[in-house]
């Protein structure tokens, strides 16, 4: 039984890391209505400068603001700079620009750091407690706390505040938004920005597990991609759901079915996705969109 | 409404520019038959690798072009079909099979997966379709791996085949350039044929509206799953195509990277577009390999920033790079022009514009 307990709580601490990722693909996806596949690049480039700023010195939560803040100005800026030129256009076009992205950011991390895996300092003290007589690790219990802090900090950004009102209007209907004096520009720089900075926090708690390399995410924004269209793209809670159903699912599978073992436990959420998709085509928390004529 | 005096040369000299087009074309292809036919006995093995390669993932892409760029159906999966041929074809060169027997049970199995799988995916659209095509790639590599009497496990499946039979007096690799280069216009020129038929107005349709479609009678259903057949099919004879150049083929033929290069590709090379499939692929092959050329450790960098550049400057691909060129020049010539000759061209641009992101959100 404790085994079992371990196993799920490592298991939502994977799915912790999913979910931040998952969480930024849809406050992309829901500001933009494009699938952002630049976010883990965003992420590590942003994790690298925490990495860098750690090698120099700096306490490690110290560089984790720093990343976050960073990052929110690589998002805004990437949002202005690249992604400003494709909005309108064909979505496939915009989808392909974010996918350059990636190989661009993830080539200018390895230009700076090389693609070898780095140790990277971590957040949390490397030490297990007994809780009911089962042992979890600090660093999953933390993990786990701050992605919670993050999607309350989210949720009541998007539902009480002015500016979280303005970004639910624009990623509704851009073109009211406008027409009642939203700066809509601004708002989609926010949204990008704040899709990066969230990027930053997951890859500063995932990047002492994984070692830090230019390609260290490039596994979880597939885990993320597939949270955040089972949860439903535009409802953040369904892609934390799904992240955590995915990272513990995975890891029980791993753990208990013998014929599954360490290889082919990916296998295993993915084809829960497949099955869940064909059943509930809008996923587990969207909203089902009508078709007009 | 009388027929005004421009418009009627407009007309007189969209006919003439039509003939000559044609004329044209048809040079075109006689050049490029010379070239396809010349250029391995006058290149470097080297050389004829690359060529090879761009024969390779252009019928890769091709197919995966009929299901996204024609049909309008993401698709995330492609490497895992050209992975899948590529298994099958060693699988059965090592059981020595007949070449022929082989390719075809490369493009029949793959296409068998393609439609079950479709069967269930066709049914969703947009993201959700996505996801499972996403999942292909994901899942299969692990299987490849586990599955190791099939597939050699993690360290992959070696062949030594399709040595140039002596009679040619041909080296390996010429004759491997002109197997897959054969394959792959066979494919292309029944792709044009399929695309412009009957079926490739279909898929236009179900990619523009699918409630007009069905209206029309076309199941959109139907449509999709037959796309995707299609699709599979190809990516398992590129697989084929792919084992026949390379001799070695492992889980990493079939990664997810792959699938998402494959796509960027497409887009580059021009979506819904036979000739921007070509250059597609010639721009998966060549780039990498010149930005590794101009500096080894920073070929990721440059390949992006090609990328990013040609989508900057061309968002309908490489293939629109003609109109591009012609439009600047018409510009350049006339500093005010009035009446641009390329208006019709402008307004069917702004009219799918719409359609396109109607598409996106239903």
């Amino acid at each position: 039984m404790s085994y079992f307990i371990q196993v799920v709580v490592d298991g939502l601490s994977n799915g912790a890391i999913y979910a931040a990722i998952a969480l930024a693909i849809v406050l992309v996806y829901r500001a933009t209505g494009l699938i952002n596949f630049a976010q883990g690049g965003m992420a590590v480039t942003a994790t690298f400068v925490a990495y860098a700023l750690t090698q120099a010195g700096v306490p490690v939560l110290l560089a984790l603001v720093a990343a976050v803040v960073l990052g929110f100005a690589l998002g805004a800026l990437l949002e202005r700079g690249v992604m400003r030129h494709f909005e309108g256009g064909d979505p496939d076009t915009a989808v392909v620009a974010t996918i350059a992205l990636l190989v661009v950011l993830s080539g200018l991390s390895a230009f700076f750091f090389g693609y070898e895996p780095h140790p990277f300092p971590s957040l949390f003290p490397n030490r297990t407690i007994g809780v009911l007589g089962v042992f979890v690790s600090l660093r999953s219990i933390g993990t786990i706390t701050v992605l919670i802090v993050v999607m309350v900090a989210l949720q009541l950004l998007f539902r009480s505040t002015k500016l979280g009102l303005a970004m639910r209007a624009v990623a509704d209907n851009p073109q009211s938004s406008a027409l009642s004096g939203l700066p809509v520009s601004r708002l989609l720089m926010i949204g990008w920005g704040l899709a990066a900075a969230l990027g930053a926090i997951a890859g500063v708690l995932v990047a002492p597990q994984l070692f830090i390399s230019p390609g260290m995410l490039d596994f979880v924004l597939v885990y993320a991609l597939a949270s955040a269209i089972l949860g439903g793209l535009d409802s953040p809670v369904g892609a934390v759901v799904a992240a955590a159903f995915i990272g513990v699912v995975e890891n029980l599978a791993g753990a208990y079915l013998d014929f599954i073992g360490d290889d082919l436990k990916i296998a295993v959420p993915f084809i829960a996705v497949i099955v869940i998709l064909v059943v509930r085509p809008q996923g587990l928390f969207g909203r089902k969109v009508t078709v007009r004529v | 409404m009388a027929t005004t005096p421009t418009s009627t040369a407009r007309a007189a000299s969209t006919s003439r520019s039509g003939s000559t087009s044609r004329w044209r074309g048809i040079a075109f292809v006689g050049v490029l038959a010379v070239a396809l036919v010349v250029a391995p006995l006058v290149s470097s093995p080297y050389v004829n690798y690359q060529l090879s390669s761009i024969a390779v993932f252009a019928v890769a892409i091709l197919g995966l072009n009929i299901v996204m760029g024609y049909t309008g159906q993401v698709s995330l999966g492609q490497s895992a079909f050209l992975g899948l041929g590529a298994y099958i074809a060693a699988y059965g060169i090592l059981h020595g099979w007949p070449g022929p027997l082989t390719l075809l049970l490369c493009a029949v199995v793959p296409a068998v997966v393609g439609m079950l799988v479709a069967l269930a995916a066709a049914r969703l659209r947009g993201l959700a379709l996505a996801m499972i095509t996403l999942a292909l790639p994901i899942v299969g590599v692990p299987l490849a791996r586990r599955f190791d009497d099939f597939t050699g496990g993690s360290q992959g499946q070696v062949v030594s085949w399709l040595r140039a039979p002596e009679s040619t007096g041909l080296a390996n690799d010429q004759w491997r350039y002109y197997v897959v280069v054969l394959i792959a216009v066979v494919a292309f020129v029944l792709a044009r044929n399929l695309v412009r038929g009957r079926i490739g107005r279909s898929f236009a349709i179900v990619k523009e509206n699918e409630a007009v479609a069905l209206s029309m009678g076309v199941s959109p259903y139907r449509t999709k799953v037959l796309a995707f057949t299609i699709a599979s099919l190809l990516g398992g004879v590129s697989g084929f195509m792919y084992l026949a150049i390379v001799q070695y083929t492992s889980p990493e033929t079939l990664v997810f990277a792959t699938s998402i290069n494959l796509v960027a590709a497409m887009v580059i090379g021009g979506s819904a577009s036979i000739i921007g499939t070509a250059l597609g692929a010639v721009y998966y092959v060549l780039v990498p390999v010149l930005a590794g050329q101009v500096n080894s450790s920073r070929t990721a960098l440059i390949s992006g920033a090609v990328l990013l550049a040609v989508l900057f400057l061309l968002p309908a691909g490489l293939v629109s790079l003609p109109r591009r060129l012609a439009r600047l020049r018409s510009s350049t010539r006339r500093p005010h022009p009035s009446a641009p000759p390329t208006t019709s061209d402008e307004a069917t641009h702004r009219a799918s514009a719409p359609s396109a992101t109607t598409d996106q959100h239903s």
